[in-house]
């Protein structure tokens, strides 16, 4: 009983487009249209392509993307070794080999 | 004026033949793109959009098909074409909305009554619209054209390219699926 209402309506909505009369176009359309193609003819001020909204928002978000990346890639290493040496005792070989100098006895001499 | 008169015309970039083509098409281009996009000011935009490609590329019509048959395609990839752009503006709108303090959602869809449906089936063709934006986009078309514009399958065929079996088939499977929407909505 109650699938056979629902069928009857089912199908009620479904015919509720039998008889519709075709929608007639707004009052002046050959006039707006006319209008328009005149004002599109004219060379008017084309808006700058990278200024539109998608191209801002594809551009954020590649910025933002290469930021995430660039944090995640780089961000953990510098810590890490910034760390190690700070544990270390500070010698005059770690001086040395900071500085380049390989010959500690050269600069007494 | 007849047909060839009417293309020759267009392709002499003749004013007269460019309004008697805008008189004799306008209702059925606009009421193909409103029943489409449910949406009278962009109905409306799609149709001008519709008659400024028709007087940019006459040239390019070559009399294969009606030239009805060829408006109404125009009518129908423009009409789609802008609910794919507006569905990724929508999208887009999600996107930014998630960055921004505003979490309104950017479009909501009311209901659309067309203005051709008689008074006491409103309710019931505003619901069966809805059901019918849900439709795939070739379901959805060859329902359109079938139901709001009356046109025989040959027709549509010619519309979508493709054969009148094909456009049966397309018509049962959107019947079939608005008939499955219909069911699983409450009473």
């Amino acid at each position: 009983m109650e699938n056979n209402t629902s069928d009857q309506r089912t199908e009620r909505i479904l015919a509720s487009l039998d008889g519709l009369q075709r929608s007639a176009a707004p009052d002046f359309f050959y006039t707006r249209l006319t209008g328009r193609m005149q004002r599109e003819e004219r060379p008017g001020k084309e808006k700058f392509i990278l200024l539109k909204p998608v191209f801002i928002t594809a551009a954020l978000s590649l910025v933002l993307i290469v930021n995430i990346f660039s944090l995640m890639k780089l961000g953990g290493q510098p810590g890490k070794k910034e760390n190690r040496q700070a544990n270390k005792p500070a010698t005059i070989e770690s001086f040395a080999e900071a500085y380049g100098i390989n010959n500690t006895a050269s600069v007494y001499e | 004026m007849t047909e060839e008169e009417l293309l020759l015309g267009l392709r002499n970039g003749e004013e007269p033949a460019f309004k008697e083509l805008v008189i004799l098409f306008q209702d059925k281009v606009f009421n193909t793109a409103l029943s489409l996009l449910q949406h009278h000011t962009e109905a409306e935009d799609i149709a001008q959009e519709v008659f400024i490609q028709v007087y940019r590329s006459i040239g390019q019509f070559k009399g294969d098909s009606l030239l009805s048959t060829w408006i109404y395609r125009i009518t129908v990839t423009k009409s789609l074409d802008h609910l794919r752009s507006k569905k990724r503006k929508k999208r887009l709108g999600f996107l930014s909305s998630l960055f921004g303090a505003d979490n309104q959602p950017v479009y909501e869809p009311e209901d659309f009554n067309h203005p051709g449906v008689q008074n006491e089936r409103k309710e019931d063709a505003a619901l069966l619209f809805k059901m019918i934006s849900q439709l795939p986009d070739n379901q959805r078309t060859a329902f359109i054209l079938n139901k709001v514009e009356e046109l025989s399958y040959r027709e549509i065929a010619g519309i979508l390219n493709s054969s009148e079996s094909a456009v049966d088939s397309l018509l049962q499977r959107a019947k079939q699926n608005l008939r499955k929407k219909l069911k699983d909505l409450p009473p």
